[in-house]
């Protein structure tokens, strides 16, 4: 069985007394050792899909609506916060797109990590010390001895960041989920954080979560990846599959949003209009407003998924690609 | 080669940080550190660099938000940094800047038509609200919004429309030099798209000449003519766009370039 | 000009602020129905029901000089009324004009906020103790002194949300379009000041109150004949062991308002921006 498995997965937030579907049927897996992409635009339900993941949508507007999540076997969504806190707490960690918020402003860095690996594990405040320095050195920011009492703001960007994963690998989790980690950061900045995470990753076998609106970091990192579009997962494959065959006319879309740099184009084939707020209904494919290949069909009826090829599912009635 | 429309020698601009005072010691930032380059008409030269190391504060400095500390900066052929506040003022109709963020530029107590009169008000493009009414329609059709807008609040709107409204007040004076600092960053990458496309359009049409500041080399190799690398505070390298990006000579560019994520390229394992 | 404000969501879900608010509503009919609601005139003397307790026809029972106590409590409400508004209009006008300008002109700044730290130096109380005794005992009097002590506060706070305010972008943004000071200052920076500065005046008034009862106490605020909760506590409180009532329906007014408008002035400030949230709290 995989690491973690996400079967139909349904979200709904409360507002006015009444239920609006932000997340539909999402079924993922995740295996041992293995990088999945998660990639969309804003609002289309990755950050709440990794928050129900961790069990992190207590107290707040989002409900369950419905689904499971298996991790390590677990049915997650069964147990209480409490019993979940106590077997999961080690197991999975989550860092998050906003290092400057995620960190408390008024505590030393080394304060915040050793309060991480106390959490989770029993040990002096020595050793755990030692293992903030451990940590620092592992994320390889320059002079730990003398980071670990610098305040979060005596950071740059970069450098919060590195000790946000420090945090999340305080307890040596077997998944971490990356929600855009480095959305907020410059690109050579970047590509140490991508490389320092697949490097550790490699070190210890474990799986990652990693949400990116931007195809080309995901390319770079990812076994495989779903494209999400309002709540639902509309393509699926394996990180070469979907590359060398992109069929859902979203991840295309995306795709020619993003200016070549080895080539010169005239104009950028954005899409047009944005995706749709959670209380304007869309009849038939929710994406069809913005879609080149709308045809007829795509405004009544809505598709379901379909495989492309053994591994790449689709949820459009007009596939793009080699195929058509 | 004629004289171009902004050329600008030696800019620094420091700030001095920390609290002065009874035995302790201001120390000097040195944002801005001796940079020249030069803008000529319907040119775009876009600003590149990692955060922090200046750009921002070039922009904020030609248009008088920051003090300059040294150097000069002929906008057709005056020298814009020692104006007073009043002397400078007339100017800003000419030299007009967009802003980062839409969410934070946006007045969010001001209707967009409020917001996009007050320009028209104060440089004396319109005598009343029918004038400026009529122009603040063309302006909002140039950039893909509707007239209907004009009327609600930038709350309403999400944030492709808001910086669609920061371009149309920009717009709106038909300024000779527009300062764009990271004009699509904050959003979303299909936005973006749309609003590079906006961008490189009404520059075209109306060949405003431009400083775009951006460190996303995809929008830099789409918009400009010409790239100035920044560093430290100081320019590194500058050169045609597709110099910059084919045959970059300095080691920090060859480094931003080979940062980029790449569609086939694995990282790490 | 701006964006309507709405009340409807500032008191959802909050029950005991709704309570408060009614109360206040009270105190409002209350102060503007005196006339018709008092069934006595609250400065005629009668020696011959001298502290009587609360019973028939004088339901708060008399004071010392015969004088229904709950005439006078329903006219106190106009004096409640008076010195709530007249200090928070004095206090927000001085205040907020001190404040904005001394954030936003560096150099003036420097000069009037050295004057206002001089003022706050001195506990509220004091402060206000100190000029009262430089001025005459009138209803005037007492409202410009509690407005002067209100407006330092007020100076600092919107000093400091002003100052944020100056460092958004789109305070930026109306520099580039060629906007000048008094266009930044009043039509950018001060829209934006209005509903903390509407919080900032509830809990003002609510303080008011406890300023002017211990001016009256102190036989420092409204002249002695004044029918307001101050006096009234103030006047018989040598009477606490032979008629407690004349001190206790006052002293439940008091307190019964100020809560509530601590309550109001919560919930209000629940809605504002959450950058000055911080700001308000300390009057
Ligand atoms: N207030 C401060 N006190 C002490 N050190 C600081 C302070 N601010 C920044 N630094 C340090 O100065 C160095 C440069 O910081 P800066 O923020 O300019 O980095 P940067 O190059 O912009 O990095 P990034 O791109 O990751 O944001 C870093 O080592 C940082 O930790
Ligand atoms: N008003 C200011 N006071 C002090 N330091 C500033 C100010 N504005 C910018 N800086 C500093 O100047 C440097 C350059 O800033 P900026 O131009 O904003 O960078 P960027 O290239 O990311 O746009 C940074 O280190 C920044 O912290
Ligand atoms: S189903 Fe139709 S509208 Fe939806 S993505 Fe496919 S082609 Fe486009
Ligand atoms: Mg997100
Ligand atoms: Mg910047």
């Amino acid at each position: 069985m995989a690491l973690l498995d996400i079967r139909k997965l349904d979200l709904s937030i409360a507002r006015g007394g009444e239920l609006l579907p932000v997340v539909q049927g999402v079924s993922l897996s995740v295996e041992e050792n293995e990088t999945l992409g998660i990639v969309g635009e804003s609002g289309c339900g990755k950050s709440l899909t990794a928050l129900a993941i961790m069990g992190l949508l207590e107290g707040t507007a989002v409900r369950i609506a419905g689904g499971s999540v298996h991790f390590q076997g677990w049915d997650l969504l069964a147990l209480s916060p409490e019993e979940r806190r106590r077997i999961m707490g080690r197991q999975m960690a989550m860092i998050f797109q906003e290092p400057m918020t995620s960190l408390n402003p008024v505590y030393r860095v080394g304060d915040q990590i050793r309060e991480a690996i106390l959490q989770h594990r029993s040990m002096s405040r020595r050793q755990a010390h030692e293992r903030a320095l451990d940590l620092l050195e592992l994320v390889r920011i320059p002079d730990p001895a003398r980071r670990i009492d610098s305040f979060p703001h005596q950071m740059s960007g970069g450098q919060r960041q590195r000790v946000m994963i420090a945090m999340a690998l305080a307890c040596d989790p077997r998944l971490l989920i990356a929600d855009e980690p480095t959305t907020a950061l410059d690109v050579t900045v970047q590509k140490d954080v991508l490389e320092l995470i697949r490097g550790l990753q490699a070190r210890t076998g474990m799986s990652v979560v990693l949400i990116s609106h931007d195809l080309g970091v995901i390319s770079e990192t990812c076994d495989k990846v779903a494209v999400m579009y309002r709540g639902r997962i509309v393509e699926q494959a394996s990180t070469s599959a979907l590359f060398s065959n992109m069929s859902h006319p979203y991840t295309l879309g995306l795709l020619g949003s993003m200016p070549a740099l080895d080539h010169d184009v005239e104009w950028l084939d954005a899409i047009p209009g944005r995706v749709p707020t959670l209380d304007e209904t869309v009849l038939g494919c929710a994406f069809h407003p913005r879609c080149f290949a709308a045809k007829a069909t795509c405004r009544t009826e809505d598709p379901g998924a379909a495989a492309v090829s053994p591994a790449h599912f689709v949820r459009c009635h007009f596939p793009q690609g080699s195929s058509s | 080669m004629t004289r171009p429309l902004l050329d600008v020698r030696e800019l620094k601009t420091h700030f001095s940080i920390g609290r002065g005072g009874f035995m302790r010691r201001k120390s000097l930032l040195r944002a801005v550190d001796g940079v020249s380059f030069s803008i000529h008409d319907g040119e775009v030269l876009s600003l590149v660099g990692e955060s922090g190391c200046g750009k921002s504060t070039v922009g904020r400095t030609l248009t008088h938000l920051e003090t300059a500390t040294a150097g000069t900066a002929m906008f057709d052929g005056r020298d814009i940094l020692n104006l007073s506040p009043a002397e400078f003022r007339p100017l800003r109709r000419d030299i007009q800047m967009v802003f980062q963020d839409p969410f934070a530029s946006l007045n969010p107590r001001l209707s967009i038509e409020q917001m996009l009169a007050e320009p028209l008000f104060i440089h004396g493009l319109a005598r009343d609200r029918s004038e400026a009414r009529e122009r603040i329609v063309a302006t909002l059709e140039l950039v893909g919004m509707d007239a209907n807008s004009m009327s609600r609040y930038p709350h309403e709107f999400s944030g492709g429309q808001r910086q669609r409204i920061g371009i149309a007040r920009v717009m709106i004076l038909t300024p000779r030099l527009v300062i764009a600092d990271e004009p699509v960053s904050a959003l979303d990458v299909s936005i973006q798209a749309q609003v590079l496309n906006l961008i490189k359009r009404l520059q075209r049409d109306s060949g405003v000449s431009m400083l775009f500041i951006s460190h996303d080399l995809g929008a830099v190799r789409h918009i400009s003519d010409r790239v100035a690398v920044m560093y430290g505070g100081k320019l590194v390298e500058t050169g045609k766009t597709r110099q910059i990006f084919e045959t970059p000579r300095h080691a920090y560019t060859q480094r931003l370039l080979a940062s980029i994520p790449r569609f086939g390229k694995r990282i790490g394992r | 000009m701006s964006v309507p404000l709405s009340i409807a969501p500032v008191f959802r879900g909050r029950a005991l602020a709704t309570i408060g608010a009614c109360w206040l509503l009270v105190v409002g009919i209350a102060a503007v129905g005196a006339p018709l609601l008092a069934p006595f005139d609250p400065l005629e003397f009668d020696p011959f029901v001298r502290l009587s307790s609360p019973g028939w026809p004088h339901l708060f029972g008399t004071d010392h000089f015969g004088r229904d106590s709950l005439s006078r409590a329903i006219y106190g409400a106009r004096m409640v009324i008076l010195i709530g508004s007249g200090s928070v209009l004095i206090a927000l006008v001085a205040g907020g004009l001190i404040g904005m300008l001394s954030a936003y002109f560096v150099r003036l700044g420097h000069l009037l906020m050295r004057i206002v730290d001089v003022l706050m130096a001195f506990p509220a109380l004091l402060l206000a103790l100190v000029l009262m005794t430089l001025l005459e005992r009138s209803v005037l009097n007492t409202v410009i002194v509690i407005g002067i002590v209100y407006a330092t506060t007020t100076a600092r706070i919107v000093f400091g949300m002003t100052l944020k305010l100056k460092r958004d972008v789109f305070v930026d943004a109306a520099i580039c379009s060629g906007a000048g000071h008094a266009s930044v200052l009043f039509r950018h920076i001060l829209p934006n000041l209005v509903s903390p500065m509407l919080v900032q005046a509830s809990f003002i008034f609510a303080f008011a109150q406890l300023q002017a009862a211990a001016l009256d106490f102190l036989g420092l605020g409204l002249p002695p004949e004044v029918p307001s909760w101050g006096n009234m506590l103030s006047e018989e409180r040598i009477y606490v062991t032979r008629a407690p009532w004349l001190l206790i329906f006052p002293g439940a007014l008091i307190i019964l308002s100020v809560f509530s408008m601590n309550l109001v002035g919560d919930a209000l400030r629940d809605n504002i921006d959450p950058r000055f949230k911080d700001d308000i709290a300390g009057v």
